[in-house]
């Protein structure tokens, strides 16, 4: 009887001792309708977060339902048709181009642009465009950590279920960061990569950094024309020799009157080994000089120019900004588990090291394949001529190989080659931070390409088509010739049903890291659980001297 | 952070003079009666980026957009179906950034304040000013949809600007969430809650009133596992050699 008692009382006290640190979310969450919230506590402990894969199997191409795709005039300004799956917002193509301050304010908030992201100004030269360019970036968080949410917060997804911490300069928006307030999903401004910037020789461009990240960052301009301190003698090189980095809720800006042109870079310089990894680089473009030269000062997520320059036309048909770059899950988790900015910049500096690392994921204009077919195709007809403007920002080189075709590079690190140096060849080295422009000529010569089709256009080293070491994967992307695609942007080929990458499961590893750390052995908890092991052992000693006459009782 | 009526409490000199020119304005107020803007709210479409029409005009929201930042849903004089009329005028003077951060981990940015009470269908009037350099946002969700489009209250002001709006709150008790919807904002901070009447308790991590969701990790620390068969077996053993 007495040990019943015993039983019931080792029961009772292991159910209460239970430490509430093991309790499940669930329980927690149940509990707190009950006896309300827990009260606040200071502590400079670190949360985890287990970053959940996204929803399920999803449609390879969703249907356009904006009608983004399509060729249109918003406010005065013509917008090339997007042949691919996914397509920009026209809206903000529109802002870009006319200033955010000489649109309507219905364009405005269909962009979901702040009214000062692009400001254009006077017509210095009187050749009929805006040389005063006054940019505003912000720095945004992608797939985030939350106190809240076991999920990352504004998703941005690389390719199905591959949610990696980001951070990216984005163009100043307004509202919501997410599609709207029931989703999770960033919305299309905030995107990997930073916006290509394009501007024209000899504008007067001042660029705004608003920091509106916890965390302090900068921006150089790499192979951009700029003096090193600007007018009034601030540092105007992003670097720790010309400034102090910009701390969270401040704001600066860069001037750049750039005196050559070419294809060049820009990256935040605070801790360039992670914060370049991590999203902070884009592309910068200075095109020529000409007569009303409407630029689109900024290209959100890279890919098809939909409104190009005037050197532009004069030479090609179209063009496309190619950014590959890479980024390493060991790195970009940081900031998913823990909700301190102190604990995640303690793991950047001496926690995470770049020498013991590699890179798992590759990406083109911020996706990954399957993804990149939906928005990075290049598109085109027999007979084109096409300026592909590539950067490397990734940790490693980039071999990069169009089938099908041999392109010649007119420009390295946006410097015009003399015709005898410029190379034709279907293998291009890209080292860390190069660039080329290379022209694309679909002439069916059995040179420069050999006819129609679906030619992959990719990274030929092998990490760089693969998705965490699963392929296809990475930077796999293609040439697609006009007869190829389907009205949809999705191109007609002849092999494997592609739908089946569509799915996160495909990209799943079995060794997928556990991402956890570890509770802080406190005293308190120590006592925990040392009584409720206590209790426990009570409850199951009484049970065996109950059951013990029982048992003897049977033989 | 202020009250203006009724409340006397306050932390700092700042807060307490702006209490005092809060208190005067609320007087002169008073005696001009309504002196509030009216807009009409009527007929409104959702906000144009969500819908799939190119036909609709963001010009029809109720919404204040320029260089100092934005107002949206502003109401200050239709009332919820469920109030037959404003209960008491109540004026919040809100100052945000990353002076405003506590001084625990997670927190960067901040309000000077991160819990609202107001009285049911009272009229609410948010001064709202951002002393950082960047934007910040106070978005309130969650009241009635047919008077809010989106059920949100939205005030976002630039860096270094002032916004101000009203809006009516329903007479149910009930909590709703107020937070800076730029990523990683709530995460690292700007989260508060509106305690109408008595509330329907608390949200999870406001900082300075509840706990987060996350606590701890449910991974058990190496060596736990030891201590604790340890303890059953020194327990077990006790028990079983006692004679009971």
């Amino acid at each position: 009887m007495r040990s019943a008692v015993f039983l019931i009382i080792g029961l009772v006290l292991s159910a209460a001792l239970f430490p509430p640190q093991w309790y499940s979310p669930r329980l927690r969450f149940e509990m707190a309708q009950i006896f309300g919230i827990p009260a606040y506590e200071e502590r400079a402990s670190m949360n985890a977060t287990d970053p959940e894969m996204m929803a399920p199997t999803e449609e390879a191409c969703p249907e356009d339902l904006l009608g983004w795709r399509d060729a249109q005039v918003i406010d005065g300004v013509s917008i090339a048709a997007a042949p691919t799956c996914v397509a920009d917002n026209p809206y903000a193509i529109a802002a870009f181009v006319r200033g955010t301050n000489n649109v309507s304010t219905d364009t405005l908030l269909r962009a979901g642009l702040a009214p000062d992201a692009v400001v254009k100004g006077a017509d210095l030269d009187g050749d009929g465009d805006p040389d005063e360019i006054h940019i505003r970036l912000e720095v945004a968080e992608l797939n985030g950590g939350s106190p809240d949410m076991l999920e990352p917060t504004a998703q941005f997804a690389l390719a199905p279920g591959i949610t990696p911490g980001l951070w990216v300069f984005v163009p100043k928006s307004f509202g919501m960061a997410t599609e709207n307030f029931e989703s999770n999903v960033a919305m299309d401004l905030l995107r990997l990569p930073s916006p290509s910037i394009r501007i024209e020789q000899g504008d007067v461009v001042k660029v705004t950094l608003e920091n509106t990240h916890y965390m302090p960052h900068t921006i150089h301009f790499h192979g951009v024309d700029h003096s090193y301190l600007t007018a009034d003698g601030q540092g105007n090189d992003g670097t720790m020799t010309s400034e102090m980095p910009l701390l969270p809720g401040e704001a600066r800006t860069y001037e750049l009157n750039p005196r050559s042109t070419g294809t060049a870079f820009y990256h935040c310089h605070v801790q360039s080994q992670a914060h370049i990894l991590m999203g902070l680089q884009g592309m910068f473009i200075v095109e020529e000089n000409r007569p009303n030269n409407m630029l689109q000062t900024l290209n959100v997520g890279a890919g098809q120019v939909r409104v190009t320059s005037q050197a532009s036309r004069e030479e090609y048909d179209q063009e496309y900004d190619l950014h590959y770059t890479d980024l390493d899950s060991g790195l970009s988790s940081i900031i998913q588990r823990s909700n301190d900015p102190a604990e995640i910049e303690r793991w950047i500096h001496g926690g995470y090291n770049l020498i013991e690392s590699n890179s798992d994921y590759y990406t083109l204009n911020g996706r990954s394949f399957p993804y990149t077919f939906r928005e990075s195709l290049v598109v085109t007809g027999p007979d084109e001529l096409i300026r592909l403007r590539v950067l490397n920002a990734g940790s490693a080189g980039l071999a990069l190989h169009p089938h099908g075709h041999k392109v010649t590079a007119t420009h390295l690190d946006g410097v015009l080659q003399s015709l005898e140096a410029q190379v034709t060849r279907d293998v291009f080295w890209l080292a860390s931070a190069q660039r080329a422009d290379f022209t694309l000529n679909t002439t069916n010569d059995g040179l420069h390409s050999y006819g129609s089709g679906v030619w992959m256009l990719h990274d030929h080293g092998g990490r760089g088509i693969t998705n965490n070491g699963i392929a296809p994967g990475g930077n796999m992307n293609a040439i697609v010739y006009r007869e190829y695609l389907d009205d949809n942007g999705w191109p007609i080929s002849q092999g494997e049903d592609m739908s089946m990458f569509f799915n996160p499961a495909f990209y799943r590893r079995d060794d997928a890291m556990v991402m956890s750390g570890e509770t802080q052995f406190t005293a308190g908890f120590m006592l925990r659980v040392i009584a409720f092991s206590l209790a426990l052992g009570l409850a199951l000693a009484s049970l065996v001297r109950l059951l013990i006459p029982v048992v003897e009782e049977r033989r | 952070m202020t009250r203006a009526p009724g409340s006397s409490f306050t932390s700092s000199l700042q807060a307490t003079a702006v209490l005092l020119m809060l208190w005067c304005g609320q007087a002169a107020a008073q005696v001009g009666s309504s002196s509030i803007e009216v807009n009409p709210i009527a007929d409104r479409v959702p906000l144009a980026r969500e819908d799939h029409s190119h036909h609709e005009h963001a010009a029809d929201h109720n919404m204040k957009f320029d260089d100092a930042g934005m107002v949206m849903n502003s109401n200050a004089d239709v009332l919820p179906q469920d109030c037959e009329s404003i209960s008491e005028d109540v004026e919040f003077v809100v100052y945000a950034g990353t002076d405003y951060a506590l001084s625990a981990a997670g927190r960067t940015f901040g309000y000077s304040e991160h819990e609202y009470h107001v009285p049911p269908c009272s009229r609410v009037t948010i001064h709202f000013y951002n002393e950082d350099q960047v934007r910040h946002q106070w978005m309130l969700h969650g009241l009635p949809r047919y008077l809010y489009p989106q059920g949100m209250f939205h005030l976002e002001a630039s860096g270094g600007q002032h916004v101000m709006g009203t809006f009516i709150v329903p007479s149910d008790d009930a909590t709703y969430l107020i937070h800076c919807d730029i990523t990683q904002h709530m995460e690292k901070g700007m989260k508060a809650q509106l305690v109408v009447g008595a509330g329907s308790g608390d949200l999870w991590s406001v900082p300075g009133v509840s706990a987060d969701f996350n606590h701890h990790e449910e991974k058990m620390p190496r060596g736990t596992l030891l201590l604790m068969a340890a303890m059953v077996m020194l327990a077990g053993a006790m028990l079983t050699t006692t004679k009971l």
